[in-house]
């Protein structure tokens, strides 16, 4: 049986998706601040991509590169509209995105916890 | 920098309490749209106006909203002619307060808008804690 990687890359897929909600809560409390443009993180498939050319840490005096998520991956969003005060945050996207967020994160665990099953069936029986 | 499931509460509480003086700030206006002042002349109410700056949380590492100031509106009273009112000046008109109403109910619906869109932001993220929690309940 050749490993499985599920569990890692599951693993940053809900660490990506926590900093998205921060990013999205960060943009929604902003809603009425002047001049406030919306924000939103690096798509997780760049930081899957970046992930796949991590360098092998075989020390633990190694670094690991690639793996840890930064909030530095911040972008300009192109919003939906902008109002006179310079405010680019529409809350009904902000709200979609949310959706969105959320329905990852419960594909997300449901996945892990019906893999964990499988893993738990094959050790007890 | 903290768990981000637990710096989008911490932002979204900060935008629900920058909300809750902007409503304080309305409701000071409408009570006193019609407060004018006591001695021949005065100067009556004037209104408060609310601006939000975004502010960075060094300690959280995220960028959390708070009321910048509360400054006044610049805007011209509106006059009335009473020369019987205490406050009425030598030409018999009385300024009152520069407090629109429609204005007011405008912005409150909008701060109403902001603050039930911070609590779902909450919400989601309480929903998503529990979702992560649920993985050591089950199987």
């Amino acid at each position: 049986m050749g490993p499985v990687y599920l569990f890692d890359i599951a693993s940053s897929h809900a660490q990506w998706l926590s900093l998205r909600q921060a990013a999205i809560s960060s943009n929604v409390a902003n809603a009425n601040t002047p001049a406030y443009r919306a924000q939103d993180i690096e798509p997780f498939s760049k930081i899957l991509d970046s992930k796949v050319v991590a360098v092998a840490v075989t020390d633990p005096k190694h670094i690991a590169t690639g793996t840890s998520l930064r909030a530095q991956g911040m972008r300009k969003e192109n919003s939906w509209e902008v109002v006179h005060s310079g405010n680019s945050v529409s809350l009904e996207q902000e709200m979609l995105k949310a959706g969105d967020v959320n329905r990852d994160y419960s594909l997300n665990t449901a996945i892990v916890k019906s893999f964990h099953r499988m893993f738990m069936n094959s050790t007890k029986t | 920098m903290i768990d981000p499931l637990q710096a989008s509460v911490q932002i979204a509480s900060s935008g629900l309490e920058a909300q809750s003086t902007r409503l304080r700030v309305v409701s000071e206006n409408l009570a006193n749209a019609n407060s004018t002042g006591r001695t021949p002349g005065a100067e009556p109410y004037r209104r408060k106006t609310t601006t939000f700056t975004a502010e960075m949380d060094r300690a959280a590492g995220v960028r959390v909203v708070k009321v910048k100031d509360i400054g006044v509106d610049r805007a011209p009273f509106r006059v009335d002619y009473d020369p019987s009112h205490p406050a009425a000046g030598p030409d018999g008109y009385v300024k009152l307060p520069n407090v629109n109403s429609l204005i007011e109910m405008a912005d409150m619906r909008e701060t109403n808008r902001s603050f039930e869109a911070n609590l779902q932001v909450i919400k989601q993220a309480r929903s998503m804690v529990s979702m992560t929690i649920d993985l050591l309940r089950g199987a």
